[in-house]
């Protein structure tokens, strides 16, 4: 029979996700780690995310002031650095550090409980494992990522205003103006939901590939890398969609 | 069991609640912006042509948004009705006889509606009134714009025209005016208005060609904000005009001068004699003149067509003058050593 | 723990007309060609420690594994506490998991928690909210059964590989389980502590009159723990009875072990 291990991986991830749904909204509910995995992934990836959204929003200003300038358009770079923060960038980079930092993590620590059967302790002491440890970190991730990236949009736009200072002036009332005058709900919306999405993919390949590592300590470094591969690259194939789905809604 | 102290709790809520609050205060200001949270009049308006326009466009008085276009329709093939809700705090300052016009926000912005306001008193539009409409398309009022200086060129030129003539003809003018300075001053001035004239009627006559072919759909708009050439003659007919008001005004004013302080022959002569009141139309009609030249001079400034060829005049006038400086400067340098 | 108080070994009589907690019938399990397990059948009465003897790598830890129900036999019926647990869904078999102890050959302690957490863990899963109040007691009192009542606030990789089959233990025997399943209790350990943990076990199954399944290769402990012995080879109980009668045994696979 025709068989790919691609494909094979795709099932599988696809089976570990439809066992979320199955397992993740019924009794019991571990609220307390749920909180503290949000506490982890969301609060203490602030940091990291906050940097990269500063400079984000700062190189992006620097970049196209020169470019705007020329052609006399350096009032509409607010406007521009605005969108591009909010629908695109913002969600984008934010989602890739995020995998990057998180994704790897989790691949790594489910691995680690995997191999040293930790996973299976759980089990034995009478945890569902999927639920104590797969549910609450999906669910943090895809709870925590939007957060994490409206915060990272808010540095990044205050980046950009710092950016646009250092070569004249501008308010921030007038910053703030300019962008809005810029944005739509049918623009800022669909850029927040995806973020959902970009989210629920990373912690779901992350707790995938640990929940299913193999192979001792090699197979946890193996798990933290393909977790953030494989996210990165779900990421980007989201957006792609997400892209599509608001063309079709008629928002773009 | 991780341990989930007190202040790590803290902490979350304090992140959740700073997103949370960030993305809501978003939310609200785009709301706000896009009226979601202010009861709104709706009023209508139909077209022959929207030019692009997209439902969330603004509606504008007098260059303030006040409301949105909430949803465009095709009545019939050549009607398109276009809903507008306007903020309901604005609703006693449109009036009923508010013309709605399409326009664009800046050269390159987005298609907004502006309403102006019409002729005559009319009462404060109520919800689900229609608007009446004027339809100018941008490229009409750019050559309506063109045409009026045009205009305004040749009358100036014909008037200048009139001017120099009755200044050269006048023989009890030139006999009276004893003093050296002053006639020589009159005749060049004469002679600059004369030539200024002919060049003016050139550039007219360009701006003419110009309008008809546009107005034909020979020349593009492209043409005309392209075509150097053009834009050349009508600066340098610009700067012709710029000189000859300026010198005109200074032999106006000596003259005026004269009039009024000396004494003596002149006076006197002046005072009724046909010689006198011929001189005084002149002095008028020149002085009116040269108003509406200033005038035409700064319409044609500001005409966006040729904004840039003057702002470019402006600049290189600049580099040329910052040149001079500088050679000036090196020049006095070297006579120093 | 106190050597004073330590019960002398092999004191207990086999409880062999007790009541059966655990039967396996006719288990088999293999991984791709490597059949671990082919037809295996065993009795566990309450009561009662059986000691499990098998050599490096002959399916041991498959086997308890399969009890506990991590791994699921290829044929065979597994009955514990009179319920098939190939029957049981995720929720019953929690449940059923909740009256057995295991304790992991590998400890498997959380290495994220320090240890008074891992000995929380299976404790708040278990209880019910009015019974917090005891936690720290028999928390404070498993550790000192273990004889390291001041590590509870160290995390598992700053203690010894002993140290850490000692909270493994305790851990396990927190929720004073029916069932216990130790997998090698007392490898690793000097002679001393072994000796100790063997007679914790004595201790624990005379107090609770719990069933143990036990694996081990130390014959010390094999001396002290049993009530009854099997071997495991080629994947089938190979022979059982009592240390003495295995011990007494002509076979020389069996008789080996005993030299
Ligand atoms: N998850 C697994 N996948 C594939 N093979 C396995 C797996 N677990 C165990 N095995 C195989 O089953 C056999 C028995 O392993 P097991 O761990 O039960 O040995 P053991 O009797 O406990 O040995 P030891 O005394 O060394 O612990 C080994 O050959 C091992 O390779
Ligand atoms: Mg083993």
């Amino acid at each position: 029979m025709f068989s790919s291990p691609f494909l094979a991986e795709t099932g599988a991830i696809a089976q570990f996700a439809g066992r979320f749904f199955r397992e993740g909204f019924r009794p019991r509910y571990e609220v307390r780690e749920f909180f503290h995995q949000c506490y982890v992934v969301g609060y203490q990836s602030l940091p990291m995310v906050g940097i990269t959204g500063f400079i984000m929003g700062l190189v992006l200003t620097l970049q196209s002031q020169p470019t705007m300038a020329k052609f006399g358009a350096e009032a509409w770079v607010p406007t521009m650095v605005g969108l591009t923060i909010i629908r695109e960038m913002g969600p984008i980079i934010t989602a890739l550090v995020f995998a990057g930092k998180i994704g790897s993590s989790i691949g790594a620590e489910l691995g680690s409980m995997r191999v040293t059967e930790q996973i299976d302790a759980m089990e034995v002491s009478g945890t569902n494992p999927f639920k104590y440890l797969v549910v609450t970190r999906v669910l943090a991730t895809t709870l925590m990522l939007p957060l994490l990236t409206v915060l990272a949009d808010g540095i990044g736009l205050y980046a950009s205003y710092v950016g646009i200072n250092t070569q004249g002036t501008t308010t921030l009332a007038l910053f703030i103006n300019n962008v809005l005058s810029g944005l739509t709900f049918a623009e800022v919306l669909p850029a927040f939901f995806k973020t959902f999405f970009f989210g629920f993919a990373v912690g779901l390949v992350g707790c995938y590939k640990g929940y299913h590592a193999t192979k001792g300590t090699a197979g946890v470094g193996a798990a933290a890398n393909s977790a953030v591969v494989v996210s990165s690259l779900l990421i980007f194939i989201l957006d792609l969609l997400a892209v599509q789905i608001t063309g079709l809604l008629g928002f773009n | 069991m991780p341990n989930n102290s007190t202040s790590n709790q803290v902490r979350l809520g304090l992140f959740v609640v700073v997103g949370v609050g960030c993305l809501l205060v978003v939310l609200y200001l785009l709301g706000r912006q896009q009226n979601l949270f202010q009861s709104s009049v709706p009023v209508q308006a139909d077209f022959r042509n929207v030019s692009g326009l997209l439902k969330g466009n603004n509606v504008r008085l007098g260059g303030i948004t006040v409301g949105t276009v909430k949803d465009i329709t095709i009545l019939n093939d050549t009607t398109v009705r276009v809903q507008m809700n306007l903020n309901q705090d604005v609703q006693r300052f449109v009036r009923r006889n508010a013309v709605a016009s399409i326009g664009t926000d800046g050269l390159v912005g987005n298609t907004i509606i502006n309403l102006t306001a019409g002729p005559g008193a009319a009462p404060a539009v109520q919800a689900g009134d229609v608007l009446p409409t004027s339809e100018q398309a941008s490229l009409d009022a750019m050559l309506a714009t063109l045409n009026i200086s045009n205009q305004n060129l040749v009358g100036i030129t014909s008037g200048l025209r009139q001017v120099t003539d009755k200044l050269n003809n006048s023989e009890a003018l030139w006999q009276l005016l004893s003093n050296e300075q002053l006639p020589a001053d009159v005749r060049r001035s004469a002679q600059n208005a004369a030539a200024a004239s002919a060049q003016l009627a050139a550039a007219a006559t360009d701006v003419r060609q110009l309008t008809a072919g546009v107005r034909r759909g020979q020349g593009p708009l492209g043409y005309l904000l392209t075509d150097d050439a053009f834009a050349n003659q009508i600066g340098h007919a610009a700067r012709q005009l710029a000189g000859t008001s300026d010198t005109l005004a200074v032999t106006l004013n000596g003259l005026q001068r004269q009039l009024q302080r000396g004494g003596g022959p002149v006076q006197t002569l002046l005072t009724d004699t046909t010689a006198a009141r011929q001189l005084r139309q002149t002095l008028r009609n020149t002085a009116q003149s040269t108003a509406k030249l200033n005038e035409s001079m700064t319409a044609l400034q500001h005409n966006f067509l040729l904004r840039g060829y003057f702002r470019r005049q402006a600049r290189e006038e600049a580099r040329l003058a910052a040149c001079a400086a500088a050679r000036r400067a090196r020049d006095s340098a070297r006579l120093r050593e | 723990m106190s050597p004073g108080t330590l019960p002398q070994p092999a004191a207990a009589p086999a409880p062999r007309n007790a009541e059966v907690v655990l039967t396996l019938e006719h288990i088999s399990k293999s991984f791709g060609d490597n059949h671990v397990l082919r037809d295996f059948s065993l009795e566990l009465h309450r009561g009662e420690n059986v000691v499990v003897l098998g050599k490096s790598g002959s399916g041991k830890s498959v086997l308890v594994k399969c009890m506990i129900g991590l791994l699921r036999p290829d044929a065979g019926r597994i009955t514990v506490l009179g319920q098939d647990i190939s029957t049981l869904d995720h929720e019953e078999m929690d449940q059923l998991r909740a009256r057995l102890g295991f304790l992991f050959q590998s400890n498997a302690l959380y290495d994220s928690m320090t240890v008074r957490e891992n000995l929380v863990f299976p404790l708040r899963r278990q209880w019910l909210a009015d019974r917090r109040d005891q936690e720290a007691d028999l928390v404070q009192q498993a550790l000192e059964d273990v004889g390291l009542a001041d590590t509870a606030n160290k995390l598992p990789a700053e203690l010894s590989g002993g140290q850490r089959k000692r909270i493994a233990l305790a851990r396990t025997l927190i929720l004073q389980p029916e069932i216990i399943l130790y997998d090698e209790p007392t490898t690793g350990l000097d002679p001393i502590t072994a000796r100790e943990i063997s007679a914790l076990i004595r201790q624990v199954q005379q107090k609770y009159n719990t069933a143990a399944f036990i694996i081990s290769h130390d014959m010390d402990s094999v001396r002290l723990v049993a009530d009854r012995v099997a071997l495991l080879a080629e994947g089938g109980c190979y022979a059982q009875g009592t240390y003495e009668e295995l011990a007494r045994h002509e076979d020389p696979r069996v008789h080996d072990f005993f030299t």
